[in-house]
């Protein structure tokens, strides 16, 4: 069954300015709140003047300590807690890293606010601190020793075959610390009524804030509602609770009045979770045809002195080829900044770009054309568990993409071709891969006697387009008009609202809505197929309008799994699952043109074919396509967030110094789905698409740019003085 | 006449500013610090228009003054004292149909998390009455102003193409 | 942001006198894309504005015989659209549409653009970072740090920040003058001599006295506008500012020799550069690939590169052997 071609079901919202975000409410009595925050690498404040912002007329509070009592500590995220980092700001005098918070000021309108936190002075004892990997003062811990949950990844013997293998691939790749820089800024609205908390905040992870800021204020989570039904980007930056939650709430107490807290563009580059810096050393194996027989990949990744955020770069380095031996070793490398997170990709866009960089080395070095020596190491059974891939067209969208990208007409040789302007052209090709997760959901559904039907669900929109997939869904499964189909996500009314992230949120809420749609169709005495008259449906049950409550879990996994969602924690399961393993996969082809004399390079086409099962929304799929290409794009040619070591931070913190992509940047980006449902998986047979569509961009950028050039690139951004 | 706010020392006098948003005639006393944009979201709630840096650098919060696009981030409120301002609230007709370049934002698919849309939509409707669509680059240079994190350039690029052409065809 | 006074003057007369009258400090505001955006992270705090922006005295602009004048008050985007400057004078609109965003261009004038303030991140970054510019004795946290898209021409130990404005580098090409006035009446003064190089003072960065404003900017008339261009690279397409940029404009004679060169460089300097040893070899010469590149050369032969940013004086030197054989095409049209 292919699924239409239906638009975006929340569009004209969007497109009116209607939809409402985390800071567009503006509740009577609303109080402005500010930080300031920590203007040194690391240390302690030893005193913190604010006598200047509370002289600020308007002003109403500005606290620089919590209790304890009132405010605990909110646990990290990926150590059974529910924040981006365990430190949680005010609560003692210790400055961890630049930009950390170190006063809140809350006053009548915003201009106080702002002039008051700027007037915030402190002195602090400055201690050493090291931002980089390699600065004095890093140090570091094997992964598995200090997370053995999060194993390395070894299969065979990895270093022996190595040593014995006739060809060798020996190259290290740097890749550097970024920014999600959604374009909403983070922001909340906090109100209590009563003895309920409300909090209006887009976030990815409604769940965790809402079980999360009920521990540290030590409320029952009952009493506090998180509503998120927009998020203005979230790329893994909202995918946590955040520290401003808890000393806003308190605030809002005190004060007896709402309080919105809108964070500055520069302070976010602080306040919330970035991509860390990752190196990577890739060891290939192989025979004289190219035929892997070894592979090795040690990483170093940074994190904080105050959380081990884990690497997973060999979760998908190990899987795509046949490789019979495969030695992962990482290195978290403990530095002095606010604890790193997730980003798009993150821990598959840069091991991506390192693995399928070397796979190009190897096939120059074997004299291969890099599209057949990949599809010559295909596999269809995951190397590392022997258990078969619930699916894997990887080949396909090889040879498909070489087909519709031209690429016969490409000639191997390193700076053979020029355009007509005489730029030198490169096309590179790479694979990408992501480990498909699941997690449990909860659906509540009713049908109406005016035939609409109303889903809420876990779920969190953030332009991925679930609240559309679910909609559609629906509306094909019961034959209404998808206008007729409201859907509730982000909610904690409505449901848990685990995490979405991951690029699981559709792979998780459709089994629901699906499972949940049977239920409905029973409870409406219609048959398990066929097009359901809804109103007169309704109407003939006699009794108002049926709601069926299901829930489900990703396959395998235990039911007590609902019981952790539902208590706001982490809960997602995969890519192993017990009969299978799963990921979505993807080819990416791209031409790059790097100008004769001022170097520029440019990206004038790009393709991106997918296995990511079903395609559950075509039109917003194919956004997601061309946005995560450009995301890719962006890694490899523009986005870098800098340090300067004497200061700590970082230093490029505005949307003018940290240059994502703008429209000038982008042309044409075509795409292509292999669209078979994964059945093994799900009865919808989706898997996921959001993360995918970067995967391996940033090397089939980086191996064009070879192609082009002659010159490697093993670290990103790749820039004008790279290619001079 | 010179007309100012009183100098005698901080902190400085409100300014007593008024002008139209959306056709509306509005009045103010005014911290001259305040800028358009907070004006628009905190004092009118017309949230439609959005904070993305409040620095110039992404183009979320352009609306039109005089019928010409700017940042309200960088404009301070008291400049608009009799001027028209326009927001994404005054784009649609008064019915709730959609202005051709809504309709074509949602056609091309041209956004997904939606919230640099406004912006862009504002941009667009400028771009178009400038005329910088004559080519695909001309309307990809003049859009740079507004960043799109989620990447939907090309739908939004082939939106204001769309609405370009079909006026073209109009005049013809 | 502090609280500051607000003043609007209904003429330009009005101007000057708020100005001669206002406390220390003091400052003009137009189109408010730098000074606002600066009063926002601190950088100035004036303890009022005089808002000019509606003086429609200064919004003229004009193309008759002899020069172009454009009213200090007229918007960058009215400018750079202007079908006359567009066709006479392309590196004079390129310059301009090549700035900024199109949204920043309806708010900015060409009189606030020229004194528009540097980019540098540590000037603009805060208090902690020492910056002689924004706090006088502090160092310059720059010369030591992250200094990719520093200045490589007219630096000091002092400061190493780069004049960051597109319009003044092609304005200084073509000679352009600057009508300003005070309360002592009005004067004139070439371009070339309204910004100054940082030496041991970098608060310092322009002539003007703190009571004058600028009226209007004459460029006068010459062919070589039509052989014209402004050539700028960056780190992305659009809607950033220069690694590097040439405005470049030429003259040929009817065997192709040059007669008249102008070139001015962006982005690599303390102020708008004009590269005149670069225009003079190439006069009497032929415009090659290869007599180009020289004036490019010589056009960066003082050149002190700093760490990071060293590249950019090969950059800068394909920069400005572009925007020559650019502009030598224009020239032959």
């Amino acid at each position: 069954m292919k699924t239409p071609d239906l638009g975006r079901v929340d569009a004209h919202e969007k497109v009116t300015g209607t939809a409402s975000y985390g800071a567009d409410r503006v509740p009577d009595d609303l109080a402005y709140a500010m930080f300031a925050v920590a203007t040194i690498g690391k240390g302690r404040t030893v005193s913190i003047d604010t006598a200047a912002a509370e002289a600020v007329p308007g002003v109403r509070l500005v606290l620089t300590r919590f209790d304890e009592d009132e405010l605990r500590g909110p646990g990290f995220l990926m150590g059974g807690g529910f924040a981006f980092q365990s430190l949680q700001p005010l609560l003692s005098d210790v400055v961890a890293y630049r930009g950390q918070p170190i006063a809140l000021i809350v006053a009548d309108t915003l201009v106080a606010a702002t002039e008051a936190a700027d007037l915030v002075r402190a002195r602090y004892e400055i201690e050493p601190f090291a931002v980089g990997i390699d600065d004095e003062g890093a140090t570091s811990v094997l992964q598995e020793e200090a997370l053995p949950w999060f194993p390395d990844v070894k299969v065979g013997d990895a270093e022996t075959a190595y040593a014995a293998s006739p060809v060798q691939i020996d190259e290290t790749y740097l890749h550097p610390a970024q920014h999600q820089v959604p374009m909403e800024l983070i922001s909340s609205v906090v109100q209590w009524k009563g003895d309920r908390l409300v909090v209006h905040e887009s976030t990815q992870n409604a769940g965790a804030l809402r079980h999360g800021v009920a521990a540290q204020l030590n409320l029952d989570p009952a009493d506090v509602d998180v509503i998120s039904p927009y998020i203005g980007g979230g790329f893994g930056s909202r995918n946590a609770l955040q520290p401003h939650i808890g000393p806003l709430a308190l605030a809002a107490r005190r004060l007896r009045r709402p309080v919105k807290l809108v964070i500055p563009r520069r302070q976010t580059f602080h306040t919330g979770s970035f991509r860390p810096v990752s190196r990577h050393r890739i060891r290939l194996g192989a025979d004289p045809s190219g035929r892997l027989l070894a592979a090795l990949h040690d990483a170093d990744h940074q994190t904080s002195r105050h959380d081990l955020y884990p690497a997973m770069y060999t979760e998908i380095t190990s899987r795509l080829y046949a490789v019979p031996n495969f030695g992962g070793r990482q290195r978290l490398v403990q530095t002095d900044v606010q604890t790193p997170g997730f980003m798009r990709a993150p821990n598959e866009g840069p091991a991506s770009f390192a693995f399928e960089s070397a796979v190009d080395v190897l096939a120059y070095a074997t004299g291969q054309d890099p599209v057949e020596l990949r599809l010559a190491n295909d596999t269809a059974t995951d190397p590392v568990t022997g258990l078969p891939f619930s699916s894997r067209h990887l080949a396909q969208c090889l040879t498909r993409g070489a087909e519709r990208f031209g690429w016969q007409k490409r000639d191997p040789r390193p700076g053979s071709m020029r355009a007509a302007d005489g730029s030198l052209v490169g096309l590179g090709v790479a694979v990408g891969a992501h480990p498909v997760l699941v997690a449990p959901a909860v659906a509540r559904m009713s049908a109406g006697a005016d035939g609409r039907v109303t889903v809420g669900v876990d779920g969190h929109e953030m332009g991925q387009g679930i609240r559309s997939a679910i909609a559609l869904l629906v509306a094909q499964d019961l034959g209404v008009p998808v206008q007729d189909v409201v859907v509730r996500v982000g909610d904690t009314r409505v449901a848990p609202q685990h995490l979405t992230a991951g690029a699981w949120g559709t792979a998780t809420a459709l089994p629901a809505v699906h499972k949940a749609l049977r239920e409905l169709r029973k409870r409406l005495g219609a048959g398990d197929t066929g097009t359901v008259e809804v109103a007169a449906a309704v109407r003939a049950t006699g009794h108002g309008s049926p709601e069926v409550e299901v829930t489900s879990v990703g396959p395998g996994q235990p039911p007590e799994m609902l019981d952790r969602s539902r208590a706001g924690l982490f809960s997602a399961a995969g890519p192993v699952f017990p009969d299978f393993t799963a990921f979505s996969w993807a080819a990416h082809f791209v031409e790059v043109r790097i100008e004769a004399t001022t170097r520029r390079i440019r990206v004038p086409r790009a393709l991106c074919v997918a296995d990511c099962g079903r395609v559950a929304s075509p039109v917003t799929a194919a956004s997601q396509v061309r946005g995560g290409v450009i995301w890719g794009i962006s890694e490899a040619l523009r986005e870098s967030s800098e340090v300067d070591p004497r200061f700590g931070g970082f230093l490029n913190t505005t949307l003018e110094e940290y240059p994502v992509a703008v429209n000038a940047d982008i042309a044409e980006i075509d795409f292509d789905f292999i669209d078979e449902p994964d059945l093994l998986l799900s009865e919808v047979g989706v898997k996921g698409l959001g993360e995918l569509t970067m995967i391996g961009v940033a090397a089939a950028v980086a191996n064009a740019v070879f192609h082009a050039t002659g010159q490697r690139q093993n670290r990103l951004p790749i820039r004008i003085e790279d290619v001079m | 006449m010179m007309k100012t706010s009183p100098t005698a020392g901080r902190p400085a006098g409100l300014v007593e500013t008024a002008f139209t948003v959306n056709g509306e005639q509005v009045r103010f006393e005014l911290d001259p610090r305040e800028s358009l944009l907070d004006v628009l979201r905190e004092r009118l709630v017309l949230t439609g228009t959005k904070k993305g840096c409040d620095q110039g650098h992404c183009g979320a919060c352009t609306v039109h003054i005089d019928g010409r696009r700017v940042v309200s981030c960088l404009t301070p409120a008291v400049q608009v004292a009799g001027r028209d301002v326009t927001t994404i609230e005054g784009v649609a007709a008064p019915d709730g149909t959609l202005h051709p370049l809504q309709q074509a934002f949602v056609d091309c698919d041209a956004l997904q998390c939606g919230y640099c849309t406004p912006g862009q939509v504002m941009s667009g409707l400028a771009c178009l009455a400038e005329g910088h669509t004559e080519t695909d680059g001309d309307i990809r240079e003049y859009m740079s102003g507004n960043l799109c994190r989620c990447g939907a350039y090309i739908g939004i690029t082939a939106a204001i193409r769309r609405v370009a052409d079909q006026t073209k065809q109009t005049e013809v | 942001m502090r609280s500051f006074a607000y003043v609007v003057p209904d003429s330009v007369a009005g101007a000057v006198d708020a100005l001669a009258a206002a406390e220390p400090g003091t400052k003009i505001l137009a189109g408010g894309t730098t000074l606002y955006d600066l009063m926002k992270l601190g950088v100035e705090a004036p303890p009022a504005v005089i808002d000019i922006h509606r003086l429609a005295e200064l919004t003229e602009i004009s193309t008759g015989e002899g020069e172009l004048s454009f009213g200090a008050g007229a918007k960058m985007a009215e400018v750079a659209d202007h079908p006359v400057v567009r066709r006479d004078y392309p590196a004079l609109s390129e310059s301009l549409w090549r700035a900024a965003s199109q949204q920043l261009r309806n708010m900015a004038t060409v009189g606030g653009n020229l004194l528009q303030r540097t980019r540098c991140g540590y000037f603009r970054g805060g208090a902690e970072f020492g910056c002689n510019k924004r706090d006088p004795g502090s160092g310059c946290a720059a010369l030591e740090g992250l200094d990719r898209t520093h200045a490589l021409l007219g630096a000091s130990d002092a400061c190493i920040a780069t004049y960051p404005g597109d319009w003044a580098v092609a304005l200084i090409a073509f000679d352009a003058e600057l009508d300003v006035v005070g309360p002592r009446g009005e004067r004139t003064l070439p371009l070339g001599d309204l910004h100054v190089e940082p030496g041991d003072n970098p608060v310092l960065e322009h002539t003007l006295a703190a009571d004058e404003l600028i009226l209007r900017i004459r460029v006068p008339a010459t062919p070589a506008g039509r052989g014209s261009t402004y050539h700028k690279i960056r780190d992305r397409e659009s809607y950033a500012f220069a690694l590097t940029s040439a405005a470049a404009a030429v003259t040929l004679d009817a065997q192709g020799t040059v007669t008249d060169c102008r070139i001015g460089l962006g982005g690599v300097a303390t102020r708008p550069w004009r590269a005149t040893a670069a225009e003079r070899s190439l006069l009497g010469e032929q415009l090659t690939m290869g007599t180009a590149r020289h004036a490019g050369e010589v056009a960066f032969a003082d050149a002190r590169p700093v760490r990071t940013g060293a590249f950019r004086v090969e950059l800068g030197i394909r920069t400005v052997t572009d925007a020559l054989l650019t502009a030598g095409k224009q020239a032959a049209r």
